[in-house]
């Protein structure tokens, strides 16, 4: 054990900062609302990326990726969250890459991984179904091997950005007798084939993030499908463990707390500014306090990459369970920093801040809720 | 960074855990509790003979020359055992107050014996208004012929029954809370006007209070304060690793007891509710870890503010942590957690207990947040927090 800093961080550090002053051009910042900025900036940004090197900061060199450390990572989202930058698409980047990187056949690698990291292909995540929600294996799209294709039927439900996304991945149920988990296998489809529709959901922030899927007929060639028929949940359990540690979304909790911290300066209660009354002082510190420990909680959970062991699996859903719960609580006490402004759903900038405050409520249900990580952690853990 | 244990320190791990596997068994500690002498000598020899009264201390001394790091290590796994030997008031609190207080004499003096078990060093810093403050001190010292004098009362000395000698904070002038003027001292026991009262805790352990009634006493440092916050800042390192530990086997014993208690014909494990309570109880152990890291982290490479409100927010943030944990450790067990004779309750008790010593939750977060205030308004409001555009935005 060794807590000493790698003393080439700070020039790294600081690297990434002239990067961002030089490259971020001043119409792409700011602009992040939810999980994701808006489509378009995306594109923009990881062109920028992709030019200077940077497209994949998560992944190994040999994949095309950075190859930076955990820590070098860290820096890195710190950075650009602080200048403003845009986020990256995070489907493309962290669930479906290191998939392909892992299983996807040199063409289809060809095919699908450069044109993601230059910024020209967004993508979506076609997983849940309407009854197929934290019981993700019961799902019943249907996709059927007719020739060279798979043809594919069936709804998919809460695909976030799906209106905006060129591709998606997405699990079908390519044998519908085989057990369960068996019969499933992953796809990726692009977004224009005929008989795919997209409906907009909106949700209690008032955006538009979420969408239902609708397959009818849709022609899916057959060299689209990752790995073999039936092993999609095998990648699915191998693209979810890889999700954890981004999930904690540490640059938002960084984000919030910075929100905190200067309403706690401007405003006030009376003549006294909000950091003078020690309610206020006492629970920005505690959040400050339980932040050090989650991005430690962090750091140590992309440490464990690679491991693919019972307790680096638990310990991704222990991270899971308290860094979105966090960021629940953060959220809630920006808005009541807000006083009055906290009830109102105009103008901005308060009203953002509760629109960030509403989205937030999804994190303790997607990626695998709560109560299925503590499912999870108590059978892996306990063996209960 | 690197959270895995090295070779080294993985030998002094398992070394430590075998001890307390072999030596601490339930009915062997609660034999040690019921004796009422806070531990037996034969422990603290092997504790001295495998090193783990100096792993901390620099080699010259006799030491290993290891840090807060290989004390945590130490820490954790007494804490699965709930130790109750003072380890943590002689061979870290006192030990290494000493050892920072920059007085080669009494360095040389003590920290040898102290690292070969042959003496002991309790730290007397605690009133009872300093409430984990170490600059509220009201003992006064005056300087005589020959030496100083003590005059003043100090509770929760950790090992100051059986101490060979106590190290004192005491004014020798302003005002209770100022930060001048506040020494160490050397007192033997049996000094003349020196009482040392024992004082059992909750958790079987044993204290002591201590009075000082014009007691003859040396000078190890005119002006203390700093040595003295930072043997303070190991002892609250330490302790949070020990919590970590006593976290750790109070979730392993539940587990193991909801795995084999059966009610309406089923182990009560399979109910759903249990199981999150545990899974809950993990996570929330594992949070408390990487806090204690965090705080090793700022203890070994921050500055000195930084460090302060990095181990005080640990210390609340962990103790907090540890009675939640061990808590539902005893709600999980039902009317059996309720027993003496069950071990879980005990895990509970020395939450309790670590929670008075060094200064409360509630004093810690006060003093993050007092340092959180005084931080923004050195930055200069808004923008020293976030940078001029993110204030547009806002």
């Amino acid at each position: 054990m060794d807590f000493h800093p790698d003393p080439e961080l700070e020039a790294f550090r600081e690297e990434v900062r002239t990067f961002l002053r030089e490259k971020l051009p001043a119409d792409l910042a700011h602009l992040s609302i939810g999980m994701f900025s808006p489509g378009e900036a995306i594109r923009r940004w990881q062109k920028i990326l992709h030019d200077h090197g940077w497209a994949a900061p998560s992944w190994g060199k040999q994949h095309g990726g950075t190859g930076w450390s955990v820590e070098q990572k860290l820096i890195f989202d710190e950075e650009c969250v602080v200048a403003g930058a845009p986020t990256q698409d995070g489907f493309g980047q962290n669930l479906l890459g290191p998939v392909l990187n892992e299983f996807a056949t040199p063409e289809q690698w060809q095919a699908h991984v450069p044109p993601t990291l230059r910024g020209e292909r967004l993508w979506c995540q076609g997983f849940s179904e309407p009854g197929s929600g934290s019981d993700l294996a019961s799902l019943r799209t249907r996709a059927e091997r007719r020739g060279g294709n798979y043809v594919v039927n069936g709804q998919k439900i809460w695909t976030s950005y799906a209106h905006r996304a060129d591709w998606i991945f997405l699990l079908v149920r390519t044998d519908p007798e085989a057990k369960k988990q068996a019969g499933i296998s992953f796809l990726l489809a692009d977004m224009k084939t005929p008989g795919i529709t997209v409906r907009p959901i909106i949700s209690i922030d008032g955006h538009h993030h979420l969408n239902e899927v609708f397959f009818d007929e849709v022609e899916v060639p057959a060299g689209n499908l990752i790995g073999a028929e039936g092993m999609g949940w095998g990648i699915t359990k191998f693209l979810l463990n890889n999700e954890h540690a981004t999930t904690a979304d540490l640059p938002n909790l960084k984000m919030l707390l910075r929100k905190m911290k200067e309403l706690a300066i401007e405003r006030r209660i009376g003549t006294t500014r909000l950091i003078d009354r020690s309610e206020v002082a006492l629970q920005i510190a505690a959040f400050d306090t339980e932040l050090r420990a989650m991005a430690m909680m962090v750091s140590r959970t992309a440490a464990m990459h690679g491991d693919q062991g019972h307790f680096a699996h638990a310990f991704g859903s222990m991270l899971k369970i308290r860094a979105t719960d966090l960021q629940q609580r953060m959220s809630v006490f920006v808005v009541e920093l807000l006083g009055d402004g906290g009830a109102a759903a105009a103008p901005a900038p308060g009203a953002e801040y509760s629109a960030e405050m509403f989205f937030r409520r999804a994190a303790t249900i997607y990626g695998g809720s709560s109560e299925v990580q503590r499912g999870i952690v108590a059978k892996l853990m306990f063996g209960l | 960074m690197d959270f895995a244990l090295n070779d080294e320190q993985q030998m002094l791990s398992d070394s430590v855990a075998r001890f307390v596997q072999s030596e601490y068994g339930f009915e062997a500690r609660t034999r040690l509790v019921v004796a009422g002498e806070g531990g037996s000598p034969a422990n603290w020899r092997t504790f001295a003979e495998n090193g783990w009264l100096a792993a901390a201390f620099p080699d010259e001394f006799g030491g290993f020359g290891g840090g807060a790091i290989e004390n945590a290590v130490i820490a954790e796994q007494f804490g699965r055992g709930l130790v109750i030997e003072s380890w943590l008031g002689c061979a870290v609190l006192a030990a290494q107050t000493l050892a920072a207080s920059g007085d080669a004499a009494s360095k040389a003096e003590w920290l040898p014996s102290l690292a070969d078990g042959s003496r002991r060093l309790a730290l007397a810093w605690s009133e009872p208004e300093s409430r984990g403050v170490p600059h509220i001190v009201g003992t006064r010292a005056t300087g005589q012929a020959g030496g100083y004098r003590l005059s003043g009362r100090k509770t929760l000395v950790l090992g100051g029954c059986g101490a060979d000698a106590l190290l004192v904070s005491a004014r020798s002038e302003g005002a209770i809370g100022d930060r001048a003027g506040i020494g160490l001292f050397l007192v033997e026991a049996g000094a003349a006007g020196l009482s040392v009262l024992p004082a059992p805790l909750h958790d079987g352990s044993l204290a002591a209070t201590v009075i000082l009634n014009d007691a003859p006493a040396r000078m190890v440092a005119g002006d203390g304060l700093a040595a003295l916050e930072h043997g303070i800042a190991h002892a609250m390192l330490a302790l949070s690793a020990e919590l970590v530990g006593a976290m750790g086997q109070s979730i392993e014993i539940t587990a193991d007891y909801v795995r084999t208690r059966k009610q309406f014909g089923v182990t009560i494990g399979s109910f759903q509710s249990l199981q999150h309570r545990l899974a809950d109880m993990a996570a929330e152990m594992e949070l408390a870890r990487s806090m204690l890291f965090a705080a090793l982290a700022a203890f070994e490479n921050d500055d000195a503010a930084t460090r302060r409100v990095a181990i005080a927010g640990a210390k609340a943030f962990v103790t907090e942590a540890a009675r939640n944990v061990c808590g539902q450790g005893i709600q999980l067990h039902g009317g059996i957690g309720m027993t003496d004779e069950c071990a879980i309750g005990h895990y509970f008790k020395r939450a309790i207990v670590a929670d008075a010593l060094f200064g409360t939750r509630s004093v810690h977060a006060a003093a993050c947040a007092e340092a959180l205030a005084a931080d923004l308004d050195t930055q200069g409001g808004a923008e020293g927090v976030s940078g001029k555009e993110e204030r547009e935005f806002a």
